[in-house]
Formats: C-alpha cells, sequence, structure tokens
C-alpha cells in the first residue's frame, strides 16, 4: 500500500537541491541556537552578571535575528522536507546486518532532527504571538529541545558531508546518477534552479513579512506582523495593568517606593521622586518575542537612588514589583551603575501610562524587556 | 574530512545528549505532552502535509499548461509556506482583549494582499515567458 522510494519520479528532487537548501537552513538554525542560548541566559532571574551594557541595542538585534532567522527556517524547513520525502519510503536490505543496523541508526538521528525542528519553529511561531496551547512551559521546553535540534544537526551534518560536498560541486539542474532515472533526454518543465529562487523568495518574504514588529520602516508591509510597534506613548506593551491586577495599587495616594540600602531606607512618593534630578535616556524595549521599540524615558538614575542611601553604584539591586506571582529579576551590578539605567517616570515626554508602568518602572540599557520591571514598589540592595 | 566528521558527530551527540538531559527535569505529565508534540510534528507533516503536497504537484503535471508550470510551482512554494507561517496570526489564537498592541493588524486582509501580489507576479511571469516564447520558433510538442 505504501509506495516505494522509486514511486516518486520528480527530477526537480535532487541532492543537489537538498544540500542547497540544508546549507542556508543548517545556517539559520545554528544563529538561531546561538542567540537563543544567549537570550537564555540574560533572562536569569538573579541578573545576568555577564551581560554588558554596551550596545543598548544588543539583545534588540540578538533576539530579533532569532526570531526571524527561525520565521525564515519555515520555507527552507518544508522545501527540505520535501526534497527528501521519498527517503521516508526507503527499506534496507535485511539480508545485509550490518548496512540495516547503519541505515537504522541513521533513522533515528533523522527523526531526532526533524521532531526537534519542527518543534522549535512551530513553538516559536507561537509564542510570539503568545499563544500556549501547551502546559509545559516555552522557555525550558524550547530551550532544551533547542540543544536537541542543534545536536542532532550537527550529527546529521558529519554523516551526510560527503554527499553535501559532492552535491555543491555539481550543476544544480544536472541529472541525478541513479538509476532508472526517468524520461532522460527532455527538458523538464521546472528547473531546480527555480525551485532553489522560489525557496530563498519565501525565505526573504517570510522575514519581511514578520519584521514589521522590530524593524519600524517594515512595518507597512510587514503583513504578518504580530505587531505594528504601535502603542500608547508609541511603544507597545506586553501585560497592562489590569492584566496584572495593580490598578488600584498605583492609583492610591498613599504608594510610596521604598529603596532600603545599608546606611539607611528611604520611602519616597511619585513627588518626591519627580523632585530629584531627572535624566532621559532613549533606549529600546526589546522582548523575547521578537519585537522592540525605542522610547524617549525619563526619571530618576537608580545609581541616584542607590547614593541616598548609602549603597555604591555597582550594587547587587532586587528589583519588587506591585504585581504577584511573577518572575522577578535583579539588577546586577554592571547594569545598576550604568547612568543610562533610570527609575522611569515619564515616556515620550508624559508621566509614565499605566500599562507602562506607572508610578515608576525599571529601564536599562540592552536587557531582555522581561526583565524590565514595571510598576517597581521597592528597590533592595543585596550586595 | 574524517576527523572533521568525527569530531563534529561527537559535538553533535553531545549537545543532543545535554538537550536530552534538561528534557528529564519535565515531570511525567509534562513530558507526556511533551511527547504529543514530538509525535504530531512529523506525523501532520509526513502523513498529511507531504502527501497533499505530493499529490497536487501529480495533478499539477498533468492539467497545468507547460510554461505555467513554473510559476504555479512559485506561488505553491511561497504562498503555501508563508500560509502556513501565518496560521498564528490568521487564527488570532493569542489575542488578549487586554492588551490592545498585540495582533494589532487585519492579517485576513493582509492576506488577500499578500495573495494577490504573488498570484499577480506569477500570472505577469506566465505572460512574459509565452510572449518570449512565441518571439521563437515554436517548439513540437511533446
Amino acid at each position: 500500500m505504501l509506495p516505494r522510494e522509486k514511486d516518486f519520479r520528480s527530477r526537480l528532487r535532487g541532492a543537489q537541491v537538498t544540500a542547497r537548501v540544508g546549507v542556508w537552513l543548517g545556517l539559520c538554525f545554528w544563529i538561531a541556537f546561538v542567540t537563543g542560548v544567549f537570550s537564555h541566559y540574560a533572562q536569569e532571574s538573579t541578573g545576568a552578571t555577564w551581560l554588558p551594557t554596551r550596545p543598548v541595542s544588543l539583545y534588540r538585534v540578538t533576539q530579533s535575528v532569532h526570531v526571524l532567522v527561525g520565521t525564515a527556517c519555515v520555507p527552507l524547513l518544508l522545501v527540505k522536507l520535501w526534497s527528501v520525502y521519498p527517503r521516508l519510503f526507503a527499506r534496507p536490505d535485511v539480508r545485509r546486518l550490518r548496512a540495516t543496523t547503519v541505515h537504522l541508526l541513521e533513522r533515528v538521528s533523522i527523526l531526532a532532527l526533524i521532531t526537534s525542528a519542527i518543534f522549535e519553529l512551530a513553538t516559536g511561531l507561537a509564542n510570539v504571538t503568545q499563544w500556549y496551547p501547551w502546559s509545559f512551559g516555552f522557555r525550558p521546553s524550547h530551550y532544551a529541545v533547542g540543544w536537541v535540534a542543534t545536536g542532532a544537526l550537527a550529527l546529521h551534518v558529519a554523516v551526510k558531508l560527503p554527499v553535501v560536498r559532492s552535491a555543491l560541486g555539481s550543476d544544480v539542474d544536472a541529472a541525478e546518477p541513479r538509476t532508472g532515472s526517468p524520461a532522460a533526454g527532455s527538458a523538464p518543465a521546472i528547473s531546480r534552479r527555480n525551485l532553489l529562487r522560489a525557496t530563498w523568495i519565501a525565505a526573504g518574504t517570510a522575514v519581511v513579512a514578520a519584521a514589521g514588529s522590530t524593524v519600524p520602516w517594515l512595518s507597512r508591509v510587514s503583513v504578518f506582523a504580530v505587531r505594528t510597534g504601535d502603542g500608547p506613548q508609541g511603544v507597545p506593551i506586553n501585560g497592562t495593568a489590569a492584566a496584572a491586577g495593580v490598578r488600584k495599587q498605583i492609583d492610591d495616594p498613599s504608594f510610596r517606593l521604598v529603596v532600603d540600602g545599608p546606611a539607611r531606607r528611604v520611602e519616597l512618593s511619585r513627588r518626591d521622586l519627580e523632585r530629584m534630578r531627572q535624566h532621559e535616556a532613549d533606549l529600546p524595549i526589546a522582548c523575547v518575542e521578537g519585537w522592540s521599540a525605542v522610547g524617549r524615558w525619563s526619571g530618576v538614575r537608580v545609581r541616584d537612588l542607590l547614593a541616598l542611601v548609602g549603597a555604591p553604584p555597582d550594587s547587587r539591586v532586587k528589583v519588587r514589583s506591585l504585581q504577584r506571582g511573577r518572575r522577578r529579576f535583579d539588577l546586577p551590578p554592571q547594569f545598576a551603575a550604568d547612568p543610562l539605567t533610570l527609575l522611569a517616570l515619564g515616556l515620550d515626554g508624559e508621566p509614565l501610562s499605566e500599562d507602562h508602568g506607572y508610578p515608576c518602572r525599571i529601564i536599562a540599557p540592552g536587557r531582555p524587556g522581561v526583565t524590565q520591571t514595571k510598576w517597581v514598589k521597592r528597590l533592595e540592595v543585596v550586595g | 574530512m574524517t576527523f572533521t566528521r568525527v569530531l563534529l558527530g561527537i559535538a553533535g551527540l553531545a549537545a543532543a545528549s545535554y538537550g536530552g538531559w534538561l528534557l528529564a527535569d519535565f515531570d511525567a505529565e509534562r513530558l507526556r505532552e511533551l511527547g504529543v508534540w514530538f509525535v504530531a510534528g512529523p506525523v501532520l507533516h509526513d502523513g498529511v502535509l507531504a502527501p497533499i503536497v505530493v499529490v497536487s504537484g501529480v495533478l499539477a503535471a498533468r492539467l497545468v499548461p507547460r510554461r505555467a508550470r513554473t510559476a504555479v510551482m512559485g506561488v505553491a512554494v511561497v504562498l503555501g509556506s508563508l500560509t502556513l507561517m501565518a496560521v498564528p496570526v490568521l487564527g488570532r489564537f493569542g489575542e488578549k482583549s487586554g492588551d490592545p498592541t498585540l495582533l494589532d493588524r487585519d492579517y485576513t486582509a493582509g492576506w488577500l494582499v499578500f495573495a494577490a501580489v504573488v498570484v499577480s507576479v506569477a500570472a505577469l511571469d506566465v505572460g512574459l515567458r509565452g510572449r518570449r516564447s512565441d518571439g521563437r520558433s515554436r517548439r513540437p510538442a511533446r
């Protein structure tokens, strides 16, 4: 009932196509892996002490690249899988034990590769739209399976390297040196070259169609971008004050920010904070979902607040939010000391909107958006 | 080359094993659900999507005039893969009523415009090819 490998006659398939698409797919997966590991460690709860504070758009760039190369992988993976689909129906000669064993081992490694690759793309695409049709937690699963995919990919390249080299060395449209090549002589209606062109166009278009979430001038043509990049005060939000359950507390006139340091502990109202020396910083907010936008933030330098309580600028600071039950992120010493790191009170020349973290929020250069705590109620110097 | 291959193979095995070891941290219920996701990927691709594409290819090779086949292939690759990629935004499954900045475009309209552009470019390609081959002497039919 099942077809056999030789039943697939399309001359569009061939190692030349598979290898060329594979090179780009492998490259994209590798870039996604490196940027993904970076992102994973950049959002450690204790704050990443190794993370540099410059350039200010570091995380904006790495995470946009991560999401966009992953997006480009969708057409690449589909064409790649199509090009090798007949191999699924290959049957080893069971009389030859060694060949059969090798065949089965390779099957297992390829199954691991395909399974993990599809998992990474599917969960990644769902996550950027904040769609979570699972209970296993996106971050740990996407991270663990990323290692499986990358490892299986390296193994696959190791196995296939001779085939890849010979395929890349031969002309794309050269006939496959295989037995029973059908209809040799007549030119095929579609050339492999054109199939590859269509694949590159699809991958490039996929990137452009999604990139508007992070590249403002592409927003108009990015028809599948998850966000237009617009929002209150010109910056999108990720979680409203209402959803965080903080609306009552932020409107409470008795709100006081607590700063707890080695020498003393101070309580500051929003008015007190406004009376301190104000600074401006143009900093991006760049989320793990791959969207980003630059805002003009204004407020008090965190290092000035540390000085108030007798703490050195390069202190580790525990940041507490009015929002409950959320992952907490410390401000590591290099960010606490940075003159661009603000306890922001305003955005775009106005007081922060409630969804941007009114009465005050953290904004620091080059960090993942999830660590830029909103609705801050307490800063505690811990070392 | 053998040395490179062996090194790459060992590194690959190590990385994949590390990933597997990380997965061992999940509890039984999460692992079961992960298993469903792992199985679903290849099954949906190999059992549903790929057969549809293969059968469509066979039909197209019979029904579509020879000079339009490249264009039809192009539409299938570009529009097909981008439509699949856009399923999460087209379905708006992640939409939260409270966050107006998430999924803040009309994706159906975007898809229609995108599809119209892709099909128009393909039609233009067929037209230009036809004109070019009309200029030359016609090839004998197969």
